[in-house]
């Protein structure tokens, strides 16, 4: 089994929630044991067999970022979703499908009047801001920084507490680029059919059919869950969630994260 | 069984043009030559145009559908597929902002054949009658031209066209039933139902939605997969592409697919001659036409009339209220996500199958005027993701922790009306799209009264999924649908178009979409779309060569012609209009 460096960094991997042992890479990490949505590609229609293939099959290219870029990108994202449970050859890429789709100029269809072009963020602002901070907060640019302290960098962004690069978040709101680099993260991770598996979603079910649509039930093809606690890696602090429930306008939710003061 | 019988499932055969699973079209259709003035063109062959297009061919008219996007084979190029399906969303550059920006592209915006309700999730509630008289009831918004009354026979119509699945009696605004019946339920559609019993709220189960819960002509049941949002590929849930838009081919209409009207041409008499237009290969042409309606929804057709500026109307065709772009609406449409102990699986059933429209009117213990509606909603694992990031702040091993208990979650909508505000507004900004066409810019801020009410919403659809016994229940803040900016009214200083769709400004220039509404109720827009393309294209059909040689405005109302009515869908077998 190919161990990647970051795996072989206990620090680096989830860890059993009794013993603090790291969890056993996994080709199928989730509670849906031996679960495969493409196991069952010869039932769906061709153009959805298609398409999913492509997408598990094809190694991805760079065309828009350069080696650096790429490399920059790819780090950020091992922090945004972190994939250190995994065997390598079952990590998902997340930088592949985002170059091919800013090689395309391809966009949500809008741009925040807050925001620079989707383009322009990945090639300049969205580097200079991150490292600026890596600067500021531990003296190098965020690639040289050792894991621990890129989540600290990334998780002073997730909070909207930077504590340099003013001028970049005047041309950049922050929590628009939170929600951007956030947004093709999951675009690309939950795209893909091994995620798919991990969560126990059942994928394309044309023309076959879902049957059993109550009480959680799984059809005969997928799989009961079979849930188990883990903990995340010590060198991470990526592991808390708040719920923003109180917040109940779209543009409060997404520039705020903590609860405002009066209410 | 680890394959079919007979191997992995294969495509139809490749000369056949597929619309759902079973229905096909025959090609080649009629084409007209842009030297012919046609009597219509139709700029968007969306919910409304293809209504339209299919009502105009039938009485006779020779009529062209210009539409931005591909006229889709179900088979080749749709996919049960999240990531693969983003060519069905209008995904050209926009610009959004003012101090609550709207997300446009998939929460909202089609393209191609069909526009949006080849991606609606199908819900399709009537307005209520209220929703006519906002005005004079509660003095905010707007009164429409028209009432209750006048489209309720297009509601009926329309329902039995797509058709429509739902309770035999549905409580709320004009009490009606539903002729087809209602779907199972999901596991989403149980917690709804399980929390709103608990704290004695009425629900709607299984519908209202237009999609079959039997088969029905050619066109197969719904098979519950729950891409309704991708497509529906089965053909199940109606979109104009299956339901109106091959029965205005075999009666001689012309659709020209991945056409981009840049500009419509004003002549000298004041009246509009054609569209210039893009055709896939950038070349520009010309479509002559003796009368133009537009149907490019809430954002185009205001940008398109801007781009057509021309001496005289400086300030965007028929504009000469101002008021043209102005009053968009979108819904308050913030999801509450509940966790159960046990698992839902909410990606199973259509996402639309149950709702509650007990908070839909003006309540005077309220601090804010009209109300809202709490539906179901089935998001996928890329929606869902999302959701979670705003909902709870998630990333990194925590977003990846959340995902996986996807299938503990339950997901309601809550669909809040926001008023109608002039500086809610669509204009264009100085950055062109791909041929050189002022791209729009969309600026949107809350009120006081949308505020309001977006907090009483969200804290009551928490109360419901608290009730049905989630353990946990968090919020993400959105918005859903899009309405207005080229309202409708009678008073020619304060509106864009009269009762009728017909500009105030130029007799031969019509518009006909969801941009057209004053107000916008906390209902799905999209049957309310539909019925009133149809009572234009009564309108339009009972005026006949009137419309093309003369000026004259004509409000008298049209009987409803429901032979006009693609054939099968009403007045044979069960259920019967009288």
């Amino acid at each position: 089994m190919n161990i990647t460096i970051e795996q072989a960094d206990p620090s680096r991997r989830p860890r059993d929630a009794k013993t603090g042992e790291p969890l056993q890479l996994t080709r199928e990490p989730g509670y849906y044991p031996r679960f495969s949505t493409l196991s069952q590609s010869p039932f769906w229609d061709e153009a959805t067999r298609l398409t999913v293939e492509k997408r598990v099959q094809s190694s991805p290219q760079m065309k828009f970022f350069t080696e650096e870029e790429w490399k920059f990108w790819a780090t950020v994202f091992a922090h945004l979703i972190p994939q250190t449970d995994r065997t390598a050859d079952r990590q998902i890429s997340i930088v592949g499908p985002l170059d091919h789709r800013l090689y395309l100029n391809q966009t949500v269809g809008y741009r925040y009047e807050s925001m620079p072009h989707d383009r322009d963020i990945y090639k300049t602002y969205g580097i200079e801001a991150i490292n600026q901070e890596s600067q500021e907060r531990y003296g190098g640019d965020f690639l040289l920084l050792p894991h621990l302290h890129q989540d600290l960098v990334l998780k002073a962004i997730h909070d909207r507490k930077p504590l340099s690069g003013k001028d970049i978040w005047k041309k950049m709101s922050i929590h628009r680029f939170w929600q951007l680099i956030m947004g093709d993260a999951i675009d690309a991770y939950y795209a893909h059919p091994w995620a798919w598996d991990e969560v126990g979603f059942g994928g394309p079910a044309y023309p076959r059919a879902y049957t059993r649509l109550e009480r959680g039930e799984p059809e005969p093809w997928e799989v009961e869950e079979k849930p188990y606690d883990w903990l995340a890696p010590a060198a991470s602090v990526s592991d808390e969630v708040e719920s923003t429930a109180y917040h109940h306008t779209e543009s409060d939710q997404n520039s705020h994260t903590s609860k405002p003061r009066s209410k | 069984m680890k394959k079919p019988i007979l191997g992995a499932f294969e495509g139809p055969p490749n000369e056949r043009h597929m619309l759902g699973a079973l229905q096909h079209i025959d090609l080649p259709m009629r084409r007209f030559r842009e030297s012919d003035e046609v009597d219509y063109v139709i700029v968007g062959v969306g919910s409304a145009g293809g209504v339209l297009l299919q009502r105009l061919a039938r009485a006779g008219f020779n009529v062209v559908g210009l539409e931005a996007g591909p006229f889709w084979d179900t088979e080749k190029d749709w996919v049960s597929d999240e990531a693969g399906s983003h060519d069905l969303y209008w995904e050209d550059p926009r610009i959004t902002g003012g101090s609550d920006p709207l997300a446009l592209g998939a929460n909202n915006c089609g393209k191609g054949v069909g526009g949006g309700s080849v991606h609606w999730a199908a819900f399709t509630p009537r307005f209520h009658p209220s929703d006519f008289e906002v005005y004079t009831r509660d003095g905010v918004g707007a009164d429409w031209p028209i009432s209750y009354a006048d489209i309720k026979p297009y509601y009926e119509q329309l329902e039995l066209e797509m058709p429509v699945a739902g309770p035999a009696y549905y409580p709320w605004g004009h009490p009606h039933g539903y002729a087809y019946g209602p779907h199972p339920m999901g596991g989403v559609g149980n917690a709804l139902i399980k929390g709103c019993t608990a704290l004695n709220i009425p629900v709607s189960i299984g519908g209202p939605v237009a999609i079959l819960s039997g088969s029905h002509g050619d066109r197969p049941h719904c098979i519950y997969r729950g891409f309704c949002i991708q497509g529906c590929k089965v053909g199940a849930k109606a979109s104009t592409l299956i339901t109106h838009v091959p029965d205005a081919l075999k009666k001689g209409a012309e659709i020209r697919e991945r056409c981009m009207v840049s500009r419509v041409e004003l002549g000298k008499q004041g009246r509009v001659t054609g569209v210039h237009y893009f055709d896939l290969a950038g070349d520009l042409h010309f479509q002559k036409a003796k009368a133009v309606i537009i149907s490019g929804y809430a954002i185009e057709t205001p940008r398109l009339l801007l781009n057509s500026s021309c001496p005289g109307f400086e300030r965007g065709l028929a504009n000469s209220s101002d008021t043209l772009g102005r009053y968009l609406m979108a819904q308050a449409g913030n999801v509450v996500m509940g966790r159960f102990d046990r698992p839902v699986r909410q990606y199973k059933a259509p996402p639309a199958h149950a709702l509650t429209e007990e908070f839909y009117e003006t309540d005077p213990k309220n601090d804010f005027a009209r109300g809202f509606a709490i539906q179901t909603v089935g998001p996928l694992p890329i929606a869902f993701g999302k959701q979670i990031l705003a909902a709870k702040s998630a990333w990194g091993w925590g977003l990846r922790r959340e995902m996986m208990d996807y299938n503990h979650w339950a997901a309601f909508g809550l669909l809040g009306e926001i008023l109608p505000w002039p500086d809610n507004r669509v204009t264009l900004a100085d950055e062109k799209d791909g041929h050189g066409l002022p791209i729009a810019h969309v600026s949107f801020d809350l009120h006081d009264n949308d505020k309001k009410l977006i907090k009483a919403a969200k804290e009551k659809t928490m109360e419901v999924m608290e009730a049905a016994g989630a353990i946990e229940v968090v919020q993400e803040a959105r918005y859903a649908h899009l309405v207005g900016a080229c309202r409708m009214g009678s008073d020619p200083r304060k509106s864009v178009v009269d009762k009728f769709g017909r500009s105030h400004d130029i007799p031969n220039l019509f518009v006909c979409d969801g941009s057209i509404l004053p107000t916008q109720g906390s209902a799905n827009p999209g049957l309310t779309i539909q019925a009133l393309a149809a009572r234009t294209a009564d309108y339009l059909v009972s005026q006949g060569q009137a419309i093309f040689n003369s000026n004259e405005r004509n409000l008298s109302s049209p009987t409803i012609r429901r032979d006009l009515a693609p054939p099968e869908t009403w007045g044979k077998g069960v259920p019967r209009i009288k």
